[in-house]
């Protein structure tokens, strides 16, 4: 029993000090749990998407609710574990699986635009360049900006998560 | 399967794997547990300032430790190589270029000095070395205010701290000459917590208030026009508000209009100075470059100041804003070309011809001036009466007011063409009726002829003309930058040794 409680007392403790009950939510605060987010999260805060969109709108899927979490338990693990072991690089790229998912959701939004009648007659090729690629080959600064690595923003404002210690317990200590 | 308790006791190993992995597993929980404590505890080093900064640090190279890009770029701002046609960041003596203006500032200190500022860096050295502040021997001496330190230094706001908006305003310009000696700078745009656009001068905060707007509810693109409308606006002393103060106040309770402001000094029976030659009661257009921009097709696009003369630019992949502060024109890639896609040679030569063709009818305007000022002079000296005069001087006052609301405010003919077009032609027709009125009283009197245009070709016979003795104000000022001057810089060294952060470079 006494072995189970500690078991079980330092997974606790792994889930707080994780915020990993954060993760099931849609706010873009958890995506800067880890620090490395933070160029995204300043870029993404100083664009107009921010307006209308958070991290999850564009990054997990939304055909349905199942793959939704599906996906983001999956993609979650997989950052987690590379922001762990300290395996990120200076510059992040998006995998295949996630472009996928960014790609559905642009259109998700923006169909009308794909299928405005007014841009198809007056726009040369329109429906083939909104077929054969990616929204961002030609909106390469949407929402994210030009530059991008661990250092784009050095000053940026960004609500990184605070020391984990209790402040009654700080109040404790240094008294 | 069996109860726990009855594998062990059949196996007695058992027990001891089952503590042997309960360890494993906890140590690697451990392990994992520490790894993110730490990769959390990194997110505090993320954004570390180098240095503590207060709100009242006047020294514009400790905030710069902390933000070496926005510092860097706002230091070039030393450099004065750029000329366009009619400004640039040199320094220009205009009236050297246009001796007219003297005879139009006949009586006031203008007509002793007036150039074309160079850049916030040296906004300090500027304003000492100018002949308007005169030559002053002592801190009670001199022809200037302290108001007149307002807009040169992030040390103002930290005297309004130490001593209050009010007592700050009292007293002569060489009270504060050893206190205010940092340029313009961060402190007086930004909060050093947050690094947020800020108002650190009452003036702007009092006229938004009079007007019932909450300068704080101002958005951020907003702020990046009005931290600029603190000081580039039209401005004038009140003696009322305060005992022994020039309280520095801006005239916009009517509106921000060259008419309403003038509506607003009439009321008021406000001038700067009596005309020495027409006696006139005049009022001098500050800068009202704000007011003017406000007009222009720019501010009704939401285009900021901030976006044409200090844009986003791109370091080392790192976007920031270029606090090189100057003029677009040396800059057009990053500033107009941002929005039009056309060739910088053409976007420039658009902008010249707007100012060609506002200072055409605005020299014509400032000729018609020195006209009404001669011919004024000549009824008075013919005997006419005040009751005669009463209505021409409010025209030459009126006139004069619409030329320098247009002229005083550099860039209104780019940042408002229309605007300053109309403003200067309602110049043209106050001082036309004006004159009018001026050849009938000369007539009545006898005088029936044209008084003839002076001589003031150069700057020197214009002031000769108006009867300024320069080579006294030019021994004053150099008895000041011999004698008190070096004092007030030596008094700033010692007072910022003392701080609480040195500077360490």
């Amino acid at each position: 029993m006494l072995i189970a409680g500690i078991f079980i007392g330092l997974f606790f403790f792994l889930f707080y000090v994780s915020k990993a009950y954060s993760y099931l939510s849609d706010n873009p605060e958890t995506c800067v749990n880890c620090h490395i987010m933070s160029p995204q999260y300043a870029t993404w805060n100083h664009s107009s998407h921010r307006r209308y969109t958070n991290c999850n709108d564009c990054h997990v899927p939304h055909n349905n609710v199942f793959n939704k979490y599906f996906f983001k338990a999956k993609d979650g693990m997989r950052h987690a574990s590379m922001f762990a072991l300290r395996l990120e690089p200076q510059v992040i790229f998006i995998h295949q699986a996630g472009k996928d998912v960014v790609h559905q959701n642009c259109i998700r939004c923006h169909s009308k635009l794909l299928l405005d009648p007014k841009l198809v007659s007056s726009v040369k090729n329109q429906s083939v360049h909104a077929t054969d690629r990616v929204c961002w080959e030609c909106h390469r600064e949407v929402p994210h900006g030009q530059v991008n690595s661990l250092s784009s923003t050095p000053n940026a404002r960004v609500p990184l998560p605070e020391s984990p210690v209790p402040d009654w317990l700080k109040k404790a200590i240094a008294n | 399967m069996k109860p726990i308790t009855q594998i062990i006791e059949n196996r007695p190993w058992m027990a001891w794997l089952i503590f042997l992995i309960t360890i494993i597993i906890v140590f690697i929980i451990g392990l994992l547990a520490s790894s993110v404590i730490e990769r959390r505890a990194e997110a505090v080093f993320v954004n570390v300032p180098k240095t503590e900064v207060s709100q009242f640090e006047p020294r514009n190279s400790v905030w710069g430790e902390n933000y070496p890009r926005e510092f860097q770029s706002y230091y070039q701002s030393a450099d004065t190589s750029f000329a366009s046609k009619y400004n640039g960041s040199q320094m220009i003596d205009m009236l050297e270029i246009d001796p007219r203006l003297v005879v139009l500032w006949a009586g006031y200190g203008f007509s002793r000095d007036y150039s074309q500022g160079r850049g916030h860096f040296y906004a300090v050295d500027d304003i000492r070395n100018s002949l308007r502040t005169g030559g002053p021997t002592n801190e009670t001496d001199g022809p200037q205010p302290s108001t007149c330190w307002t807009c040169k230094s992030p040390d103002v706001p930290r005297m309004m701290q130490e001593e209050g908006v009010s007592e700050f305003y009292k007293g002569k310009w060489s009270r504060l000459g050893a206190e205010v000696v940092n340029p313009i700078g961060c402190a007086d745009c930004h909060d050093s917590k947050t690094m947020n656009l800020h108002i650190s001068r009452p003036g702007l905060i009092e006229a938004f208030e009079r007007q019932g707007k909450d300068i704080t509810k101002a958005s951020h693109q907003e702020m990046r026009t009005l931290v600029c409308a603190q000081c580039h606006v039209e401005y004038y002393f009140d003696k009322h508000k305060a005992e022994g103060a020039a309280y520095l106040t801006f005239p916009w309770d009517k509106g921000m209009s060259a008419e309403a402001i003038e509506k607003y000094y009439d009321e008021i029976e406000f001038s700067d100075w009596t005309h020495s030659m027409s006696k006139a009661p005049m009022l001098k257009a500050q800068h009202p470059e704000y007011e003017t921009y406000s007009l222009g097709i720019h501010a009704e696009r939401g285009v900021s100041c901030a976006d044409c003369h200090m844009p986003y630019k791109s370091e080392g992949g790192q976007k920031f804003t270029d606090h090189h502060i100057q003029s677009p024109l040396n800059n057009v890639a990053n500033s107009c070309q941002v929005c039009h896609r056309e060739e910088t040679a053409k976007l420039i030569q658009n902008v010249y011809d707007r100012q060609d063709k506002i200072i055409e009818n605005r020299n014509k305007l400032e000729e018609l001036l020195v006209y009404a000022h001669v011919e004024a002079k000549k009824a008075w000296d013919l005997g006419a009466t005040e009751a005669e005069m009463k209505d021409i001087l409010m025209g030459i006052r009126h006139a004069q007011w619409r030329w320098d609301f247009a002229a005083a405010s550099h860039g209104a003919s780019f940042h408002a063409p229309i605007e300053t077009g109309r403003i200067i032609s309602t110049g043209i027709a106050i001082v036309g009726e004006t004159r009018i009125k001026l050849a009938r009283l000369l007539a009545r009197k006898g005088f029936n002829q044209e008084v003839s245009y002076p001589d003031i070709a150069t700057k020197e016979k214009a002031q000769e003309f108006i009867g300024l003795d320069m080579k006294k104000l030019k021994e004053e000022k150099q008895a000041f930058r011999q004698n008190l001057l070096p004092k007030w810089i030596e008094t700033a060294k010692k007072r910022e040794a003392g701080y609480d952060k040195k500077v360490g470079m």
